[in-house]
């Protein structure tokens, strides 16, 4: 079973491990389309804390492919032009790191 | 404490010499792997590559029991165990290949016991001791593919970047709570720094670029782990290692006329939800990027960065990168007068609220509610960490200044105060840790009313309640 398709205009933000403790929630839909590179920004408005605890250290992906954050580091990144897309399947996937 | 020193149990022939492909397998090998020798894609080849194979299994507990277990029963030639830590009884849930009567015994040797019993054929070599970055180009270095059963992001990354000096094909699982990950890096192995001509596998560095700080960093036993989760990747594990091994997937491509495997680096990702029924995702098959040119370990210009002789004096610093030990967030950022001992917490507050009766202070406990459910503070509420930042989060942008009533669930009601408005607070978590930070917190909500109300840490947590008060009590 896959998640539930997101409402028209949105994308299905999924959180796994800490990402899902940090934010309380499994998954959640947010307003597409959305510049990758403001993902962190809107979650960080949304769940205080988030980027320093979680974000900065999680890998992302879209539609189960990964993708390059751009950062401040690399600010002329070349996947600085990927937007979300409504529809799409973003994952925060932070390094679990116990055995 | 010895540092890489192996002891060797050998039966027949000394591994160590490659052993005759043209050699036809004993009657008693024929019988043992018969059911896994036919299935397709294995026969005779494939099961002579096992059993040439050297495989390295560091950390023998929830992932490394049942990953040893299955690569023992499929007649790895060569088993080397790493693990300096006993047997706790704490562990047998998940770690399959100790048992009770072996409570107390280094981890090795109970695993190794178990393993012998299972397939006595293969060369069982003991490292009782923890991987470091003395001796970890030393224990590593023998070997064909290494296993990383670790608990530890700072080991995590260490054991990667040995695995790319060394050229080491890297199965690497995790696990914590209800989560799982796997992922085969640096296979087929690639010089370091090479990036002409790839795509190359990346290195856990390339997935995984920094750690995270260590206040975020779970480990299974303050977090939890549920053993099928753990036990999953374990055993995915032995999968992936059989797979390399038999298929010969982790020749180096530089030799020529070697063919080149197609490099597609995935990380599984197992997860589910113990309250759902129907979980809408369990297993997630990830595609991950491959070696990254800007990588620490394996990208350009590496060579200069990361060398065998940099590990020995210490450079990376792993503890540091990993944030260090004992570096807890909110240690000594409270003053004397917003901390309390449990004891001193029992003889004033609890003593003087009893004598003139209820509702003098509020008691929040910061803990997961499954560490509540199993006892706090007479009188505790529980309102969890990570709720309690969300809720301060959700009041700092709608800009209300709270009452307590907010930050407490809507069931909860706060008893006649007596006419005091400013019911002190006092705040417990687990071990100390949390608590400081949520008293903080509290503050920057203003719940303190600008120093009329007391807001106070109970110092240490609920260890600190065992250790001064309640020595029954069921601290977890």
């Amino acid at each position: 079973m896959s998640a539930p398709k997101p409402p028209k205009g949105h994308f299905n933000l999924l959180y796994f491990a800490s990402a899902s403790s940090h934010t309380g929630k499994d998954m959640e839909a947010l307003p597409a389309p959305l510049p990758l590179r403001k993902l962190f920004d809107t979650l960080e408005e949304r769940y205080q804390g988030i980027r320093a605890t979680v974000l900065d250290h999680s890998l992302v992906t879209i539609n189960l492919s990964y993708v390059d954050m751009p950062s401040s580091e690399d600010k002329d990144g070349e996947d600085n032009a990927v937007v979300i897309q409504e529809g799409d399947e973003v994952a925060i996937i932070p390094p679990v790191s116990s055995g | 404490m010895n540092s890489g020193e192996t002891s060797s149990s050998q039966n027949g022939s000394n591994s160590s010499v490659p052993r005759d492909t043209s050699c036809p397998l004993t009657e008693e090998e024929l019988d043992r792997y018969s059911r896994q020798m036919i299935v397709p894609g294995m026969g005779k080849e494939a099961q002579l590559r096992l059993l040439n194979a050297k495989v390295l299994i560091i950390g023998a507990g929830g992932l490394g029991c049942p990953a040893a277990q299955y690569l023992a029963g499929a007649g790895i030639g060569t088993i080397g165990l790493v693990d300096g830590d006993v047997v706790e009884r704490s562990n047998l849930h998940r770690q399959v290949g100790h048992s009770t009567s072996r409570i107390g015994q280094p981890k090795v040797s109970s695993l190794m016991t178990h393993l012998k019993g299972l397939n006595p054929l293969p060369n069982y070599v003991a490292h009782e001791c923890h991987i470091t970055p003395l001796n970890a180009a030393d224990l590593v270095a023998p070997y064909d593919l290494i296993l990383d059963c670790t608990d530890n992001p700072a080991t995590r990354y260490l054991i990667s970047d040995v695995c790319v000096l060394l050229e080491k094909p890297l199965v690497s699982a995790a696990s914590v709570q209800t989560s799982g990950q796997i992922i085969v890096l640096n296979c087929p192995p690639t010089p370091q720094g090479q990036l002409e001509g790839g795509p190359y596998p990346p290195c856990y560095r390339c997935c995984f670029k920094k750690p995270p700080p260590a206040n975020a960093q779970l480990s299974c036993g303050e977090a939890g782990i549920l053993g099928p989760v753990v036990g999953l990747m374990g055993v995915a594990q032995a999968g992936e290692a059989i797979k390399i091994l038999a298929s010969a997937l982790h020749a180096s491509p530089s030799k020529k006329g070697t063919p080149r495997h197609p490099v597609e680096p995935t990380l599984l990702l197992y997860s589910y939800s113990l309250t759902s029924f129907l979980s809408p995702f369990t297993f997630r098959a990830l595609k991950m990027a491959p070696r990254k040119k800007n990588c620490f370990a394996c990208g350009e210009g590496s060579q200069a960065r990361l060398t065998l002789e940099g590990l020995k004096r210490g450079e990376p610093d792993y503890e540091f990168f990993c944030g260090g030990l004992g570096s807890g967030p909110g240690q000594g950022v409270l003053s004397a007068e917003e901390r309390i001992s449990p004891r001193e917490f029992v003889e004033t507050v609890q003593q003087h609220g009893k004598e003139e009766g209820k509702g003098k202070y509020v008691v929040l406990d910061t803990r997961e509610k499954e560490h509540f459910s199993f006892g706090s503070i007479e009188g505790a509420v529980n309102v969890p960490f990570g709720k309690l930042l969300s809720k301060a989060a959700q009041m700092k942008r709608s800009g209300e200044t709270p009452e307590v009533e907010d930050i407490l669930p809507p069931e909860v009601k706060i008893e006649d105060s007596g006419g005091d408005e400013n019911v002190p607070i006092y705040v417990v978590c687990r071990r100390g840790l949390d608590s400081q930070e949520a008293v903080e917190k509290l503050k920057e909500m203003g719940l303190d009313r600008g120093g009329k109300r007391k807001i106070v840490d109970i110092a240490g947590g609920m260890k600190a309640w065992k250790e001064q008060v309640d020595p029954s009590f069921p601290y977890l």
